[in-house]
């Protein structure tokens, strides 16, 4: 045993032994859909609604986001997105309404994330279909967190809930409506917004829920308006004509996003942006 | 940035302290006719289905475990068949991930005095994989005909490593054998079209995987 360690050519294998240990861990990755993060990757919804916790809104001032979807597999558009928001003044953060990835796959999903840490305000996502594809609601639910949740900022509560229905074969259980309803009974706030990705009159929401959806949407007092992604590209409308308004993003290949301002009790002003 | 490009140089590293040496002076030589104590024929002849090398290996996307047997054609070409294990902690499901790797080792360059050790600077070469035990995998009627382009279970990729061997003592028919080291750097389809479709907001070290093995002759 000595002799072979004697001639062993130590020196050359001890830089490819460094090489590993520095570059290795993330690298050896087990399988696309191993899900493994970086700390700093993991829980990134609780950490970015940390951040806007500790700056709220100063009274006086207006509550104002920037809404944009769809960031799948557009990674050069991604750095543009970011280096445009950062110079918008008096926004105080960033929703990507679904598909963050394209393949379901954790790794993409911490791309988009290593460009979206560089904005200055926190940002949110909800899930959309692919990132439903294979493991991906596990890597979502590791990387960013829970595939339904609400927050409040501004007296504004935002219900996040994951519409893609056809992703459980229409199983009649996606939007988790008695999760939702309970959502929208919440009086402790003036305004509701509720985000999702799929929306409501696509071929992708599950018909069995949609009448159950668009009725407690149009019951809830407090309902500003309903936005989605899925359809890569803006439009606002009321497409059930019941009073609702539907947002629908742009994709971040279309190079665009809204600047939405709310004020009052459901007032609110889009502008679009180009970068 | 920075780590990366340490990364790239230190793994580059052994390569070109072999290079140096060897390559200039005498390739041709150095890549046809090894030593002898190294590449013996085999005195016996073996049935074509018997494997010649059994692996076990860490990474790459094809398992946090896996093993497999595999061929080797004139100490050059090497297909390896693999099945690794992906366990529900990782993943969000126990996978399943069955493997094919096919490399080519141009180059065994002898180390030190003994002959003992040996290294093959540059294999290069591609797998194929398919996962078995993914949660949400296309059930029939679940979407329309080219709603999703890609396949969640089968990947493609090349692979690019070295492999560091040490010779034991020949078989009592004689056959030669070899344990080896070998790390392979890698990538699959998807991620490849991620980076060439986004240089500038994806970095190749972004798409890399890399496995950890060995491989023991038979």
């Amino acid at each position: 045993m000595r002799s072979f360690l004697r001639n062993f050519p130590i020196r050359t294998l001890l830089p490819t032994t460094a090489a590993l240990l520095l570059g290795g861990c993330e690298m050896l990755e087990f399988s696309p859909n191993d899900h493994r993060s970086p700390e700093r990757q993991q829980d990134l919804t609780a950490k970015n609604l940390a951040r806007l916790t500790q700056s709220p809104l100063p009274a006086g001032d207006t509550l104002r986001f920037v809404f944009t979807g769809d960031s799948q597999r557009f990674y050069n558009e991604a750095e543009d997105l970011v280096k445009s928001v950062n110079q918008q003044a008096g926004i105080q953060f960033l929703i990507v309404a679904g598909d963050i990835s394209d393949f379901g796959f954790g790794r993409e999903m911490r791309w988009v994330d290593d460009q979206l840490r560089k904005l200055k305000v926190p940002y949110v996502t909800v899930i959309g279909n692919h990132d439903s594809v294979g493991n991906g609601r596990k890597a979502y639910e590791e990387i960013f967190g829970p595939l339904n949740y609400s927050f409040t900022y501004a007296d504004t509560k935002f219900i996040m809930t994951d519409t893609n229905g056809r992703e459980y074969n229409f199983d009649g259980k996606i939007p988790n409506m008695s999760w939702v309803s309970s959502e929208l009974q919440d009086a402790s706030t003036r305004r509701h917004v509720i985000i999702s990705h799929v929306p409501p009159q696509d071929e992708d929401f599950d018909p069995a829920v949609r009448e159950a959806y668009i009725t407690a949407l149009r019951n809830d007092p407090r309902l500003a308006f309903e936005m989605n992604g899925h359809r890569h590209d803006f439009s606002i409308g009321e497409p059930f004509n019941d009073g609702v308004t539907y947002i629908n993003s742009y994709g971040f290949e279309k190079r665009q996003y809204v600047i939405v301002t709310v004020w009052g009790d459901k007032q609110f002003r889009l502008k679009k942006v180009q970068f | 940035m920075v780590q990366r490009l340490l990364l790239a140089a230190l793994v580059a590293a052994p390569l070109a302290t072999f290079a140096s040496p060897f390559t200039p002076a005498a390739p041709d030589t150095v890549g046809t006719t090894p030593p002898a104590s190294r590449n013996q024929a085999p005195t016996e002849s073996l049935p074509w289905y018997r494997p010649r090398h059994v692996l076990a290996q860490t990474g790459g996307g094809l398992g946090m475990v896996s093993v497999g047997a595999g061929y080797s054609l004139k100490d050059r070409l090497d297909l390896d068949i693999l099945i690794g294990y992906v366990p529900r902690k990782y993943a969000g499901s126990r996978l399943s991930i069955y493997s094919a790797k096919l490399l080519y080792s141009p180059w065994t360059l002898p180390l030190g005095k003994t002959q003992k050790w040996a290294i093959k600077p540059l294999m290069v070469g591609g797998y194929l994989s398919y996962t078995h035990g993914t949660l949400n995998d296309e059930e029939p009627n679940q979407y329309y005909r080219g709603y999703y382009w890609f396949s969640t279970d089968t990947r493609v990729g090349p692979l690019l490593g070295s492999r560091l061997s040490y010779a034991l003592p020949p078989t009592a028919k004689g056959r030669a054998r070899n344990l080896s080291a070998y790390y392979e750097l890698g990538s699959n389809d998807l991620y490849i079209l991620s980076y060439v479709q986004n240089m500038k907001g994806l970095s190749p070290a972004d798409i890399l995987t890399l496995s950890l093995g060995l491989k023991l002759d038979i």
